[in-house]
């Protein structure tokens, strides 16, 4: 048998290459750091939520700047916190690779994410079994903090908390403007999200007394929304109730407005109709719509202005309640590190159990104090409901309850003048 | 009553804007026998190009054709010879095209992210167009303008299209390539040029219906991908390579979507799209209008 | 050594290494990276059958997927039923469905069929995302089902560590390729043969090729659902969107079509070669530029289809057997190769 040195070689070279690639993964992809504070992100970067994914991938960029640059975590001795983003493309088992690897290869020290509920059922059961904490920031699924995980902690409310907070609006704003309602039109896209929202609906619905006159889910990737108005117009109803993403809103609210369908009241569900492209997309159409939401840039609380107008600046849109979620979420993050003094994933956990933080770059949000029970549900979560409409410099979104957190001078439109 | 004659003339004016969407599929898949996965880019890439046209001439969105036709056509043309060509040689043997299939769904994935890495996910529109939210009033009615508009384009181009394929000499020869691409070779047609002249004018097509939908509709990323199966399932209802089949072919599913709401969720008339697509490919495969081809 | 001794001790070492990988990496990201490429190599091994063998182009074999899925986890989560039983069941199901898809589409021709599957596997997905439940079974629409990972156990197809998954994974599909490898031999693998190339000489010659294609079809359900189940029980949540994607189809396909359709090794080359590319372009460059793996999968795609169409099983098979030519001094004939001096 006569070896021939040259193939020989280009086969070694052939294997070498297969091994080297082969060996790829165990490679972590950052840096490796001294004195660092592993933070894995896993946000939908690309896919029909990217949109979104990016603005929460801002937000966080920018608490971070914030907290590195006075200083980092002085319980650490000043250890700076690294970002590592994940693209979940929005689907569960991205999610959940992504989680194993940032958790085994970038051995981070805490996880956050991932915006589409169905991402984060899974991938917070991965966090769990490494017992590595997994802070959530914007999922509002019920069953995120439902499942009796140890290290999950979530800064949204949970999505029951804003349907009650979406009746208890309605009931106020019939209260306080003598105007009764008594049909409610439901329209909601046809996902995890849409559903969930819609079965609350009903069941609230049935105890405040209201007559449901529509139920109706829609695929979200719709072409044309024209036959949902027309059973809207059917049906006539004094209040539609909408859960929509942002390309279906916009759609929406532009048909709505075309048909000159005549409602006393639009109630929106945040997401879509947050989205910064909405109003620029639907302009004056979207007048007088109102929106539920974790937060607004006129809400009356220290910093949140400030905040949001560098965020303009450097993004070029204002900050949505979501991206603030974000954002407070860093803040959170580094009030417990600075307690836990040490990245043992148990003190951390522990420390972000004990969180009672009232104040703060970070609570900007319409709420008081981010203190998590049991559950690792923010328990003073709150929402304010806005309200889209033009005061003369152009379109914004204004706050406008619970009345104490209203904007001062103006007094909420409902119901809607008829076009 | 009213109600459902409104949504009727909503589903056909609707309806035939995705039969222009379509069109330009049909003659793409009847002439070159292959499913073009980047059909939906293609739409996406237009209303883009609709969109910058708009944007920065300030042009009534339909006076963009003058440069978004031309555009499309070279477009779709150079796809064809440059990416797609080397595969049909390669495969010239082959009874069933399959790895143009392949080919163009890469194409797809890169067209799509392409433009979310360049120009960002959001969603952008035209806002100040003299199209926009304009309805005409017919007692109860309401029709909706920039849809009218679209219906007209569609037929237009219908018949355009189909008076180019009858009457010149390129048409004939693109029908004649259609039918049988060796016979049509010994003729002294060439059969490459013609794919290529094919794919130009089937992506011009879809630039005019891209013209069409950017008054009333959103522009982002992945936009195109609403409209791709619909485009198949278009085609292949109304009958492959058959012109007037892709508009009625469209306009069957405009009425479907708008008239099937009336009575069940919007969702499962979704359903019922499916499986109306599935009972025509079993039951008459060559769809509505289309001819039995022997490929 | 003759060609078949080193054929085979290949074989054999690659065994060994396959069933030791996991005593000697201990990473589990490694391990979770190389369970999906197997479960690819497996999916797209099953999809070959009637991919490869029937010589046709189905393009909606999530819709399988996902029956398997969902059969096996309502059947545990309901009714208490094991995940091994409940996996059976949804292959049976699978089997009946590709049965039923393939009587009136193999009629039809290649991009006719494709988009018949296609409309097959969307409108069974979007059935699912409609249905909450469907008589006393719940389905739950696009909310999908979550599988509470207690219970653990053999019996109850879950397990704390990813070792045991690994080697289910790897022992379906070992299974699935040493089926293949016998049905390409066999009588049935003629027959797809003969009738991919040419049916009508085929059927003149008395080939059922009609029943042949049924048969592969329903084979290839099968255990593509059995796939289903391992996801299921993997992952441990399910919905429409995951198992029964457009999305999920085209990629098994596409990778089945770059190894190399038809063969028995291409599937699992197109599955070792793609999946890296897809999970590395998205870990690397996911986070900076978004999208960027995608347009990378892309254009991997078209370049391998413009140079070789066949797939890359092509020029790497022929690699391996000039490979054992040298090492062996004999050619594929038997013939002893003259030295040089």
């Amino acid at each position: 048998m006569k070896i021939d040195i040259k193939f020989m070689g280009k086969l070694t070279v052939f294997f070498s290459i297969l091994v080297l690639v082969a060996a790829l993964p165990l490679i972590p992809a950052s840096a490796l750091a001294e004195n660092v504070v592993k933070v894995g992100n896993i946000i939908p970067l690309s896919g029909p939520s990217a949109s979104v994914g990016q603005q929460g991938k801002q937000a966080r960029e920018m608490a971070v700047e914030e907290i590195n640059a006075a200083g980092g975590i002085k319980s650490l001795g000043g250890a700076k916190l690294e970002m590592i983003y994940a693209d979940s493309e929005s689907k569960p088992e991205k999610g959940v690779a992504e989680a194993e690897r940032l958790i085994n290869t970038e051995k981070v020290n805490v996880l956050t994410g991932c915006w589409n509920s169905a991402v984060t059922y899974p991938t917070t059961a991965v966090a769990e079994r490494y017992g590595i904490p997994f802070i959530v920031p914007v999922s509002v699924a019920d069953k995120i903090t439902e499942q009796g995980f140890k290290t999950v902690f979530r800064i949204a409310a949970k999505d029951s908390w804003w349907t009650r907070d979406q009746f208890a609006f309605l009931k106020d704003m019939e209260k306080e403007f003598k105007t009764s309602v008594k049909k409610l039109a439901f329209v909601y896209e046809n996902g995890d999200w849409g559903k969930g929202f819609a079965e609350q609906w009903k069941a609230l619905a049935k105890k405040g007394g209201y007559n449901v006159v529509l139920d109706e889910p829609y695929p979200s990737t719709s072409t044309d929304l024209s036959p949902v108005v027309q059973k809207i117009r059917r049906v006539k109803p004094d209040v539609l109730m909408l859960v929509s993403n942002a390309a279906d809103a916009i759609l929406l609210t532009n048909t709505l407005a075309e048909y000159k369908v005549k409602l006393k009241a639009i109630i929106a569900s945040g997401g879509g109709h947050a989205d910064p492209s909405f109003l620029k997309a639907t302009g004056k159409n979207a007048r007088y719509l109102f929106d539920i939401v974790e937060w607004e840039t006129d809400v009356n609380k220290p910093g949140a202005k400030e905040a949001n107008a560098k965020y303009k600046a450097k993004y070029g849109y204002n900050l949505a309640g979501e991206a603030v979620d974000a954002y407070l979420a860093m803040y959170v993050l580094k009030d417990a590190l600075e307690r836990a003094g040490s990245l043992d994933p148990a003190k951390i956990i522990k420390a972000l159990a004990a969180t009672n933080l009232t104040s703060g770059p970070g609570m900007i949000v319409g709420y008081d104090a981010v203190e998590f029970g049991k559950d690792g549900q923010n328990k003073h979560a709150s929402l304010v409901m806005v309200q889209v409409n033009d005061l003369g410099k152009g379109l914004e979104r204004i706050t406008v309850w619970p009345k104490n957190a209203r904007r001062s001078g103006y007094k909420p439109v409902f119901p809607m003048p008829n076009k | 009553m009213n109600f459902i004659l409104e949504g009727t003339i909503n589903g056909i004016l609707m309806g035939s804007i995705y039969g222009l969407t379509a069109l330009g599929l049909t003659v793409i898949f009847g002439v070159l026998k292959v499913i073009n996965f980047a059909h939906g880019s293609l739409i996406m890439v237009s209303m883009y190009v609709v969109y910058w046209v708009i944007i920065f001439s300030g042009v009534h969105p339909y006076i963009a054709l003058v440069i978004v036709v031309p555009v499309m056509y070279l477009f779709g043309y150079y796809l064809q010879d440059i990416i797609i060509k080397p595969i049909f040689k390669a495969e010239k043997d082959v009874r069933e095209p399959i790895t143009v299939i392949i080919v163009t769904t890469g194409v797809w994935y890169i067209l799509d992210n392409l433009t979310l890495l360049i120009f960002g996910p959001q969603y952008r529109s035209i806002q100040n167009n003299p199209l926009r939210g304009k309805m005409l009033e017919f007692g109860d009615m309401l029709i909706s303008v920039p849809k009218l508009w679209g219906f007209v384009t569609a037929v237009i181009t219908a018949f355009a299209i189909y008076w180019f394929l009858q009457k010149t000499r390129t048409g004939r020869a693109i029908r004649a390539t259609s039918l049988d691409r060796e016979a049509a070779s010994l003729m002294g047609i060439n059969q490459f040029k013609i794919y290529n002249i094919a794919f130009g004018i089937g992506t011009a097509i879809v630039g005019i219906s891209a013209v069409t939908l950017v008054p009333f509709y959103n522009i982002f990323p992945t936009v195109g991908v609403l409209f791709d199966i619909k485009g198949f399932i278009i085609v292949v209802l109304g009958g492959l390579g058959s012109i007037g089949g892709a508009i009625l072919g469209g306009i069957i599913i405009g009425l479907i979507e708008s008239i099937a709401p009336m009575f069940m969720t919007a969702t499962w008339a979704e359903a019922i799209v499916y499986a109306l697509f599935l009972v025509v490919l079993f039951v008459k495969p060559s769809g509505l209008f289309g001819v039995k081809y022997d490929w | 050594m003759t060609r078949k001794n080193i054929n085979t001790s290949a074989f054999i070492l690659l065994g060994f290494v396959a069933f030791g990988l996991p005593l000697v990496l201990r990473s589990p990201t490694y391990l979770h990276i190389i369970i999906l490429l197997y479960l690819y190599a497996y999916l797209t091994t099953s999809w070959n059958l009637v991919g490869g063998f029937a010589g046709v182009l189905p393009l909606g074999h999530s819709a399988f997927i996902g029956i398997g899925a969902y059969a096996s986890t309502i059947l545990s989560l309901q009714y208490g039923i094991s995940p091994w039983i409940g996996m059976i069941v949804g292959g049976i199901l699978a089997a009946i469905a590709g049965i039923l898809i393939g009587l009136p589409t193999f009629k039809m021709r290649g991009a006719y069929f494709a988009l018949a599957t296609i409309a097959f596997g969307e409108g069974i997905r979007v059935m699912v995302e409609n249905i909450d439940n469907l008589g006393p079974l719940k389905i739950n629409g696009p909310r999908g089902l979550q599988i509470p990972p207690t219970h653990i156990g053999f019996g109850n197809y879950m397990f704390a560590g990813k070792e045991p998954y690994y080697y289910i994974i790897l022992v379906m599909l070992m299974g699935v390729l040493a089926f293949t490898y016998f049905i390409s031999r066999s009588k049935l693998g003629y027959y797809l043969n003969a009738g991919g190339e040419e049916p009508e000489a085929a059927m003149a010659l008395g080939v059922n090729v009609a029943r042949a294609k049924l048969i592969a079809m329903a084979m290839s359900s099968f255990l593509t659902a059995l796939a289903g189940t391992f996801y299921a029980q993997f992952t441990l949540y399910i919905h429409p969107k995951s198992v029964m994607s457009l999305d999920f189809s085209f990629e098994i396909a596409f990778i089945a079509l770059i190894g190399g359709r038809g063969s028995i090794a291409g599937p699992v080359l197109g599955a070792l070669l793609l999946r890296p590319v897809s999970d590395f372009s998205r870990i690397y460059f996911g986070s900076t530029l978004p999208g960027l793996h995608l347009i990378i999968f892309g254009t991997v795609l078209i370049l391998v289809m413009i140079f070789q169409p066949r797939g890359l099983q092509e020029p790497l098979s022929k690699f391996y057997n000039t490979l054992l030519d040298r090492i062996s001094g004999q050619t594929r004939q038997g013939e002893v190769k003259h030295e040089y001096s």
